[in-house]
């Protein structure tokens, strides 16, 4: 909205204004001067330049002193012309620059006038204003030779500005203004490219600044980190900008040696002069090289990420256009580039892997020597420092060592072999991984936690990530291990991978110092080969074809499960140690627990963690590693690793059953890699499906069993995971491990009853029974509780003289055939039979073979009839709890069973009756589970065989535990009489003993009834009488009301003579509560 | 204090450990009761096993999974007695006790039966055929007398004889049958092993018998020859082996003989090089010998019940089928001369020589 928009309008309008100002130079003339120009057009203006622009510059040039405001505002003033204007002529731009420069110069101190900020300010405004304001001819034209002093004066003087000033606005503005100058200036003003002519004696001009300007923002870079981002981004700008600009390897090549003499030059100023030849450029490159190395050092360490982002930009530029000129530098430009590769921020590794792709595709790197000497050099130097540096340096540092081998192995790509292929650095690379990978193997929980004692392979995934984790000796930054991972992975994709396998299984080999990092190297080394998490930066790379991946996985693989390598020592227990009582039993989940821990607690070598902890741990975390390593093979090699799953699983379910709990997992882990590369759904899925070759392994390892004792662990662990489909393929397995077994019941009972049960509990599922034991107890409880609903315990007081009749008959009636003097067999269940045993079915009529599993449970249960008398308490248990599984498996083929039943019979007796507690009870188990299937058989032997003995010690032993104290809860005394009163009951209901036998039960457990026996054997007393109460409730209602009488009985009829009974109602009856609480029950 | 679960010291008193199968193949269901090598190294593709089962069934294994790749069902549920492939061509004989000779078309992952021949006699003979690179091929089976043996011209399915020994001779039923041709002589013989011990050489053109000699005093079971060497080996239902030889007059003559432990061989079998031979034996167990000084090598014991046959690959591989289901694969002295070559499972020379047991 200009009001003067005519050239004599303007003028009328401006005169007075400049004639005054050139009269006397005030600020307020000039700020009037300043408030016309704004209302003049800019096209006005532009004819008015000249005489605008006099009156101040005539301001500035008068001589003497000067007040610092009438200069700022001047400046301003003379600033706002030129911004609206266009300066055409190239002494006007040469003297108004002399001038305005001239504003901030003391003559005196050869430095920057000590003026103020402002001032400073607006003067740098006022040049960079100055420049912009330059026709692009007439710009050109400014660029003299003569031009040189004056332009080096200004732009010393930016540089000090930039380099001393406080103000952070000063310091920009200052490097903006030197970009101007340096046609480095990113606006839209100039779009005007210069050519190759223009840029050559540019280049010339600006390389007497070189020095000045390299230097100074070496030191502005080189900073404080506190200066602010902003100022180190444009100085590395300007200087990336400069050296590129003057250094352009295009631009050098042609420069002949001699100078052409330039005719219109003062010999003052032509010794200024450049000329860029060899020689020249050579020193300026070393010089340059010093300021570059000061540069990428510091800035690559520099906390804000643009500045880092702004070196990859000058190691970009500098590499791409000045790799000739600089060639001393490429090193540390490289090193710079590569050690950013893993830097923090994910703006710079962008940049940075766009860089170096971009360098990989020009085939820079591959194609130009020069290039990959200096990387490989590079490279060898680093690996020949590297193990110092491990050894030296603190986390951060090792990241940055190791980022920056990473990036090397990125850049080289395949040339990385040169290196390899040197046996030294190979050995120092190598040597330097090793160590920095070593585990710290004195974490003494790996070698306590065990298993938990179930037969399935499912562990959660994030218990199993928290326990693998592992925690190395020199580092505890897990980034730094990912690194690592990632630089193995490289070198096998890029490295000979032959070579690498070789030494590296050298080192396998050598000592067990270095065996776990070795298989932690090698495990990557194959991943990697596979191409799996590698990005390919050179695109002729060949991958190793999987037929050769495949062979050498084969030989690793062969290597870690070879004997000396898969079988190491892990725990101290021996085989035949308590250790079978962590395994999973039933019912007595207290006392196993209890065991449990004490045998924790017991553990020897908690007290005194010596070197065998360590050792162990160590072998520990080696078979982990080993098996995560199968993982990873399986991963590397996907679908392919099917076939080695003959060689392979064997072993990884060996583990899979190991007792310590690190290496189960593993074992579990490096099952689910396997089910995902070979696309198996799950580890059970896998395991059905390759149990051929799992068998195959199991029959050829039982043939050696002292050298495979873990065999049978595998056999165990596939049974718990697989289904009835398994069963034709173990069958000829099982006879050899019954077979085995037969040679071997001294030494390897344990592991081999551990098999038998799993193998039963497997038959039990696997063949469910139509007449299941499944929940018999609750079946049979139900159908007792109706009878006993039924039957009215008591006569009640409603009945009629009739109804009591009635009740007699029927009962006289009962009678009469319960004692055999009935001719009609219409109730046929109630006669009792005599034992079926001697009954024998083996008629004339062949029978056809029984199915495959009966057959093996019969096998089994003669096998356990000898075990049933082991001296080991634990196997003595677990055969009871194979043997329950028999009776279970055979239910349905009493053919097979009772012959059985009867061989056992003598064996169990004697475990009833003078044996561990523990045993008794678990016999009793068994018992009833055998009561459940043949009852009749059972019942006269149980009674003739046992109860006699039992009753007894029962009777005999109540005395002794009625007067005891506290402390006799812990002996063994105690526990019988609790394990027998424990098993009584179920059984006897089991059984359905006769009136005879129950009383004699009851007799012997009456006693116990008494408060005056410890509380636990009170209660399992009353359990006793509530099982039998199901079997005859009325027989133990009047037994009980014998013994404690709480009420008066009341005849149904009037007729009948009241009963007394003899139990007394008396307080100080010791059964009273007891009693009290059954009759209840029986309601 | 530390129980190591390493070799236990009574190892390193004890020689070495008994040889063991390189790997078993199970699945079959029923016994085993003949076995072929197909394919290998020359074929493309993994080298395979057919194995004829109690049950009928010829199974395909892959030596390289290790499993069955397919099942033949053609044989009515009768057992399967022999299997032979034909040099051109995937095709594959096999006889079984249904009296039926299948001819199958292997190629390309079919498998039917593309021609049959019956049989006219219950024997246990197995054929035998003899095949070049010509399109006609040679079959000698057990005739339609119960001591006959024909000879068909295939796959025509021509009789070009029938060779019944003369009257007087009385050897019983052909009980196994080899055709083989010399290499100086084009005119086929056929060597057949009687029920009455004795191992006849006939000249098939002329129909007659060239020479006959009395091995075993039980039936032959089974033979093979060394047309190399023009030397035989014999097992029967006795406790001995018989070698014989056959001279340039085409006389045969008992060389020698070894006497077993236990009676009873259920088939005989020399390996392609030459080397070594197997018998399936009664007793469960496979014995090694060296072939040219009949020195045992090695007795294997795997099976748990009797070796009903033994064949040999033609890298030199060894495989015994059982009663108890089972294949059992063996490698033993590979014939390979790199050692590297992951064949050798326990048993390298000395360790098997080691454990000789006669």
């Amino acid at each position: 909205m200009a009001v003067f928009d005519t050239p004599e309008e303007a003028f009328g309008a401006l005169r007075p204004v400049c004639v005054q100002l050139t009269k006397t130079q005030t600020v307020e003339t000039v700020e009037r001067l300043r408030a016309q120009l704004q209302a003049v057009s800019d096209s006005a203006l532009q004819e008015l330049q000249q005489y605008v622009l006099f009156p101040l510059r005539f301001a500035l040039k008068t001589p003497g002193p000067k007040r610092e405001h009438l200069i700022q505002s001047v400046v301003e003033c003379l600033t706002f012309v030129l911004s609206s204007t266009c300066v055409r002529e190239r002494e006007l731009l040469q003297e108004l620059f002399s001038e305005l420069s001239a504003c901030l110069y003391s003559p005196s101190a050869r430095q920057p006038a000590a003026v103020s900020e402002e001032l400073k300010l607006a003067v740098i405004q006022g040049l960079s204003t100055l420049m912009h304001s330059a026709y692009g001819d007439t710009i050109l034209a400014f660029y003299e030779p003569s031009i040189l002093p004056r332009l080096g004066f200004a732009v010393s003087l930016l540089l000090d500005l930039a380099e001393q000033e406080k103000s952070k606005q000063i310091k920009v503005a200052a490097l903006k203004c030197l970009q101007v100058l340096l046609f480095q200036c990113d606006c839209q003003d100039h779009p005007r490219s210069l050519d190759e002519l223009e840029q050559k004696q540019l280049g010339d001009l600006f390389a007497s600044f070189l020095p000045g300007i390299s230097m100074a923002l070496t030191r502005v870079i080189t900073g404080d980190f506190k200066q602010g981002h902003s100022i180190v981004v444009s100085s590395l700008k300007i200087f990336y900008e400069t050296v590129s600009f003057i250094m352009a390897d295009k631009h050098l090549e042609r420069t002949s040696d001699t100078q052409p003499k330039p005719a219109s030059v003062e010999p003052r100023v032509a010794e200024l002069m450049v000329h860029r030849e060899a020689k020249w450029v050579k020193n300026t490159s070393d010089k340059l090289t010093v300021l570059i190395k000061k540069i990428t050092e510091c800035v690559s360490i520099h906390p804000h990420w643009k500045v880092r982002l702004a070196l990859t930009e000058l190691i970009e530029a500098l590499l791409l256009k000045c790799s000739q000129s600089l060639v001393g530098s490429v090193g540390h430009l490289l090193k710079a580039l590569v050690g950013l590769v893993n830097d923090e921020s994910p703006e710079v590794q962008t940049q940075c892997s766009k860089v170096l792709r971009h360098f990989a595709d020009r085939k820079v790197v591959v194609g130009n020597r020069a290039f990959a000497d200096i990387l490989s050099e590079n490279l060898h130097s680093l690996a020949t420092s590297l193990p110092r540096l491990m050894n030296s340096q603190d986390d951060q540092g090792k990241f940055s060592t190791l980022s920056l081998l990473l990036g090397y192995l990125k850049l080289l790509g395949p040339e990385v072999n040169f290196v390899l292929r040197s046996a030294a650095h190979l050995q120092r690379l190598s040597k330097a991984l090793i160590q920095v990978l070593e585990l710290d193997v004195a974490d003494i929980k790996v070698v306590e936690e065990r298993r938990r004692p179930s037969g399935g392979l499912s562990s959660s995934p994030e218990s199993a990530a928290l326990l693998q984790r592992r925690y190395f000796r020199f580092f505890t930054d897990e980034r730094l291990f990912l690194l690592l991972q990632q630089l193995c992975q490289l070198l096998g994709f890029y490295g000979d991978l032959y070579l690498l396998v070789d030494h590296f299984m050298e080192l396998y080999h050598e000592s067990v110092v270095y065996r776990k990092q070795a298989a932690m190297i090698l495990n990557e080394l194959v991943v990697g080969a596979a191409g799996l998490e590698v990005e390919n930066l050179h695109e002729n790379h060949i991958k190793t074809s999987p037929e050769e991946l495949k062979e050498i996985v084969t030989t690793i693989l062969e290597e870690y499960t070879s004997q000396e390598n898969w079988y190491l020592v892990t725990c101290i227990e021996s085989e035949e140690g308590g250790e079978e009582l962590t395994m999973k039993q039933s019912g007595l989940q207290a006392i196993t627990s209890a065991a449990h821990t004490c045998q924790v607690t017991s553990f020897p070598a908690f007290s005194k963690p010596g070197p065998t902890i360590c050792s162990m741990n160590s072998n520990i975390w080696q078979i982990c590693i080993q098996l995560e390593g199968i993982g990873r093979f399986a991963y590397a090699l996907g679908k392919d690793f099917r076939l080695l799953l003959m060689s392979a699983l064997y072993p990884v379910l060996e583990k899979a059953g190991d007792q310590t709990l690190l290496i189960s997992q593993a074992a579990t882990g490096a099952m689910l890699d396997i089910c995902h590369a070979c696309g198996y759904d799950s580890p059970q899925h896998l395991i059905s499906q390759n149990s051929d070759y799992l068998v195959n392994g199991i029959s050829l390892n039982l043939r050696h069993l002292s050298l495979h004792p873990h065999t049978p662990k595998v056999l165990e662990v596939m049974l718990w995971n697989s289904d009835a489909s398994l069963l034709p393929l173990v069958a000829d397995v099982v006879q050899d491990i019954l077979a085995t077994l037969d040679q071997f019941y001294d030494k390897r009972a344990t592991s081999f009853v551990g098999v038998l049960h799993a193998l039963l509990a497997a038959l039990a599922q696997w063949f469910p029974d139509t007449g299941d034991l499944g929940q018999p107890q609750e079946q049979s409880a139900g159908e007792e509780g109706s009878h006993l609903s039924q039957k009215p315990a008591a006569p009640e007081n409603t009945a009629t003289a009739e109804d009591i009749e009635q009740f007699l008959l029927n009962y006289l009636k009962e009678k009469d055939v319960a004692d055999g003097n009935v001719s009609d067999f219409d109730n046929e269940e109630e006669q009792s039979e005599p034992p079926k045993v001697d009954e024998s079915d083996t008629g004339p009529d062949v029978e056809p073979p029984p199915p495959v599993q009966i057959q093996i449970a019969k096998d089994v249960m003669e096998r356990c009839i000898h075990l049933l008398s082991d001296k080991n308490l634990t196997i003595r248990l677990k055969v009871l709890d194979v043997l329950d599984l028999c009776v279970v498996v055979l239910q349905s083929h009493k053919n097979q069973l009772l012959p059985l039943a009867h061989r056992a019979w003598p064996s169990l007796v004697r475990r009833l009756t003078s044996d561990d507690p523990l045993v008794v009870l678990r016999a009793f188990k068994v018992l009833r589970t055998l009561g459940g299937k043949c009852g009749d058989f059972l019942r006269s032997r149980f009674c003739k065989d046992i109860l006699p003995q039992l009753a007894g010690s029962l009777v005999t032993q109540a005395p002794v535990s009625a007067r005891a104290g506290p402390v006799y809860t812990h002996t063994l005394a105690f526990k019988l009489q609790l394990a027998v009163l424990q098993g009584l009951g179920p059984l006897c209901e089991r059984l359905d003993l006769g009136e005879g036998d129950l009383n004699k039960v009851a007799d012997a457990c009456l006693i116990y009834l008494s408060a005056k026996q410890p509380v636990k054997l009170q209660e399992a007393a009353r359990r006793v009488f509530l099982h039998l109460m199901k079997v005859d409730p009325d027989c133990i209602w009047f037994l009980l009301n014998e013994l404690y009488c709480p009420e008066q009985l009341t005849p149904p009829h009037p007729s009948l003579h009241p009963v007394q009974l003899r139990g007394t109602a008396g307080q100080g009856n010791p059964y009273a509560a007891n009693v009290l609480h059954l009759l209840q029950e029986l309601q | 204090m530390l129980k190591v679960p390493a070799p236990p010291a009574s190892m390193a008193a004890s020689p070495l450990p008994p040889p063991d199968p390189q790997f078993v193949l199970r699945g079959t269901q029923s016994a085993v009761h003949a076995l072929h090598f197909f394919g290998g190294a020359q074929e493309q593709g993994c080298p395979l096993l057919l194995s004829g089962s109690l049950s009928g069934l010829v199974h395909i294994w892959s030596l390289q999974t290790r499993r069955a790749v397919a099942t033949l069902d053609g044989h009515g549920g009768q057992c399967v007695t022999w299997l032979q492939t034909l040099p051109q061509g995937h095709q594959l004989l096999s006889q079984g006790r249904d009296l039926k000779l299948h001819l199958w078309d292997l190629a390309e992952g079919r498998n039917t039966v593309v021609d049959s021949v019956v049989l006219e006699s219950m024997g246990f003979c197995r054929s035998s055929v003899l095949a070049g690179t010509q399109e006609r091929w040679m079959l000698a089976m057990p005739g339609r007398g119960s001591d006959e043996v024909q000879i068909l011209e295939m796959p025509s399915k021509t009789s070009v004889c029938t060779l019944k020994p003369e009257a007087d001779a009385k050897p019983g039923m052909p009980m196994c049958l080899e055709l083989w041709q010399a290499d100086s002589n084009p005119r086929p013989l056929l060597l057949a092993g009687y029920e009455d011990g004795s191992v006849a050489l006939w000249d098939v053109s002329e129909r007659k018998v060239c020479s006959r000699v009395a091995c075993h005093t039980e039936p032959v079971m089974g033979f093979d020859f060394d047309s190399q060497k023009t030397r035989g080996v014999s097992g029967s239902a006795e406790k001995a082996l018989a070698v014989w030889s056959l001279d340039e007059q085409q006389a045969l003559q008992v060389c020698r003989t070894h006497e077993l432990t236990n009676p009873g061989i259920a088939d005989v079998k020399i390996r392609p090089d030459c080397k070594i031979l197997a018998t399936a034996g009664w007793d469960h167990r496979v014995r090694v010998f060296h072939w040219r000084t009949m020195k045992p090598l090695a007795v294997l014991r795997f099976h748990s019940a009797t070796v009903h046959c033994v064949a040999f690959a033609a890298d030199g591989l060894l495989a015994a089928g059982s009663g108890d289901q089972r294949i059992s694969i063996w490698s033993l002295y590979p014939t390979h001369s790199d050692m590297s070559a992951p064949l050798l499972g326990h048993a390298e020379g000395r360790e098997v020589g080691a454990h000789a047991v006669a």
